[in-house]
């Protein structure tokens, strides 16, 4: 007498929830250009490396004989795999079982992947559809009492804590509300995709009847869109389709390590670490109105096609993203004089947190391309309270421990202008012939410092350039460099080799392990 | 309709393209002054100027619209 009987049940209750919610429910899925859950996880992974956990997970209906007649499949599935060889924990929610909803398992099979890629220390990598889990008012007459929140069955602390160990993506891949959106957010990188995904704290539904705005509907792309989350930062990017969100995952991926226990993987890419850059000596404009790419430099400095941008819409006078030098991985900043002139403006500043603790939690180098000539003054800054928002930026560059390279490139002014490197210990920094630095920029700095010399002048016009003439030439970054206030100035175009040879030197300042508690999504 | 904001506040220097012309994404439409520099606006999505919505000098918040697009 075998277990064969109980084998042959079990797998039938599988084939059961790999239809997931049955032909109808998935025509409809693909009907509005998605994939199904199944679909995601196997184009997502490596071909075949799926190994999936509760995969008869559901909640089965019995005749008076205990004989299943009906099982419906968990909304949600959950398992390991690989990308690109190295292991990762996936979680996705199915839309095809009751719309992603509450479900009696669900909670428990979140909590299993979140403690299962913690342990193991490989990445989370969660497909969200729908509330992702959470809970409704039907809830209370299915149990019978209500939710208390903060209870330890849906404990956030597993999803927060984590992001100190392992490397968490999630992607938003249709309407994604409540539990759902705090789980998108609980990452360190985060996707959407655009006129397929939109995330609500709540939906149009509850906005209409609990809304600031009552009465007023909206729609869900209103609502939650990528025109209103990418641009605030609820999500880091936004992809144009489901194929376009896994790669870029799968990118992510490979700059990061396994855990924090592990240091960032060297990949060559075969690119000359002395390549001269010829276009860098002439890019920055001497008008100094006049702007320049500073993603071409990025381009330019990095491993050939190794540069790739995080939070592209967002906070966007500051631009990150990851990329090799020498095949290192760094974390790659630089100041965008397209927007505000790379000024530090609030979003700017929550991007660098964010972006800041990504490096310190993974061990990466930082390479900073410093263009900052402040914060973009005025009312609106004072309203946001930017300057706040500020030195909690500070605070994330100053604590960091990873080695910095700092590259002056134009402007260098004022508090926001200090925040180029830490200054706990030793940083390496070089400028370029273009840097201008100091507290105050000259445009409307002169008339301020200068006030009682210029109303006592004859002419006020002529003295003001006057003062702007001397001040120019003391200003030259020679000086600068003559008095070691600037260690060492550069020609733009090696800089690639100073930066590899930094990415090299900085390998032995990179310690694995944990730092507690210092990511904050 | 689709439309092109102004990601930055500031003033609005000049237009680079006027009602009827074709414009392409990643092309440069107007020019704004911002913290004492002139920045480019360029397109984030093509497509044939209706109107523009500010007159050169004014005073443009960020994200307002400045062309709207047929």
């Amino acid at each position: 007498m075998s277990w064969q009987d109980t084998l042959d049940e079990l797998e039938h209750r599988k084939a059961i929830a790999r239809q997931m919610g049955g032909p109808d429910k998935v025509k409809r899925q693909h009907d509005f250009g998605k994939l199904t859950v199944r679909e995601r996880i196997d184009r997502l992974l490596d071909a075949g490396s799926f190994r999936e956990i509760g995969s008869a997970c559901g909640t089965g209906r019995y005749d008076a004989a205990g004989r299943l007649t009906d099982f419906t499949p968990a909304n949600n599935v959950i398992g390991r795999g690989s990308i690109d060889g190295r292991p990762v924990a996936v979680y996705g929610d199915d839309f095809t079982v009751r719309g992603g909803a509450a479900d009696g398992s669900v909670k428990e099979k979140h909590n299993h992947t979140e403690k299962m890629a913690a342990g193991l220390r490989i990445p989370l990598i969660r497909l969200i559809e729908g509330n992702g889990g959470g809970g409704s008012v039907k809830s209370i007459e299915k149990q019978g009492y209500a939710n208390l929140p903060g209870s330890f069955a849906s404990s956030y602390y597993t999803a927060l804590r984590m992001l100190n160990t392992v490397p968490v993506v999630t992607m938003a891949l249709g309407s994604v509300a409540g539990r759902g959106a705090a789980r998108l957010c609980a990452s360190h990188y985060s996707l959407m995709v655009k006129d397929q995904s939109q995330i609500f704290i709540g939906g149009p539904a509850l906005v209409a009847k609990l809304g600031q705005t009552q009465g007023k509907t909206y729609s869900k792309e209103e609502l939650g869109g990528a025109t209103i989350h990418a641009r605030n930062g609820t999500v880091d990017d936004v992809v144009a389709s489901e194929a376009e969100a896994f790669e870029r995952t799968r990118r992510f991926l490979s700059y990061l390590p396994r855990s924090a226990h592990e240091l960032p993987p060297r990949h060559s890419t075969g690119d000359d670490p002395a390549r001269r850059e010829e276009k860098l000596l002439a890019i920055i404009p001497k008008d100094s109105r006049k702007v320049y790419a500073m993603r071409a430099i990025m381009e330019a400095v990095a491993d050939q096609g190794s540069f790739f941008e995080i939070g592209k819409l967002w906070g966007r006078s500051i631009i990150t993203g990851l990329a090799r030098m020498d095949g290192w991985p760094v974390a790659i900043i630089g100041g965008d004089p397209y927007h505000y002139a790379g000024s530090w403006t609030r979003t700017s500043c929550e991007k660098l947190i964010r972006f800041v603790s990504l490096a310190q939690t993974f061990h990466l180098p930082v390479v900073h391309l410093v263009d900052c000539p402040g914060f973009p003054i005025g009312l609106d800054a004072e309203k946001e309270s930017t300057i706040r928002v500020a030195m909690r930026a500070m605070s994330a560059i100053n604590l960091s421990t990873v080695p910095w390279c700092s590259i002056l490139i134009r402007n260098v002014f004022g508090v926001a202008g200090s925040g180029h490197r830490p200054t706990s210990g030793y940083t390496t920094r070089y400028g370029w012939p273009s840097l201008k630095s100091g507290s105050l920029p000259f445009e409307g700095g002169i008339e301020v410092g200068y006030k009682a010399d210029i109303e006592a002048a004859a002419d006020p016009e002529a003295k003001m350039q006057e003062i702007r003439e001397r001040l120019e030439r003391l200003r030259s970054p020679l000086r600068t460099a003559e008095s070691f206030a600037l260690e060492e100035m550069i020609d733009p175009r090696d800089t690639r080799s100073y930066l590899c040879d930094f990415a090299n030197v900085a390998q032995a300042c990179l310690e694995p392990g944990e730092a507690r508690n210092f990511y904050h999504p | 309709m689709s439309k092109i904001d102004s990601p930055v506040a500031g003033v609005l220097m000049q237009y680079e393209v006027k009602v009827g012309d074709a414009v392409t994404e990643g092309q440069e439409v107007a020019l704004m002054e911002s913290m004492k520099m002139e920045i480019p606006i360029l397109a984030e999505v093509s497509g044939t100027v209706s109107k523009l919505c500010c007159d050169p000098g004014a005073s443009v918040a960020e994200g307002a619209t400045i062309i709207e697009l047929g």
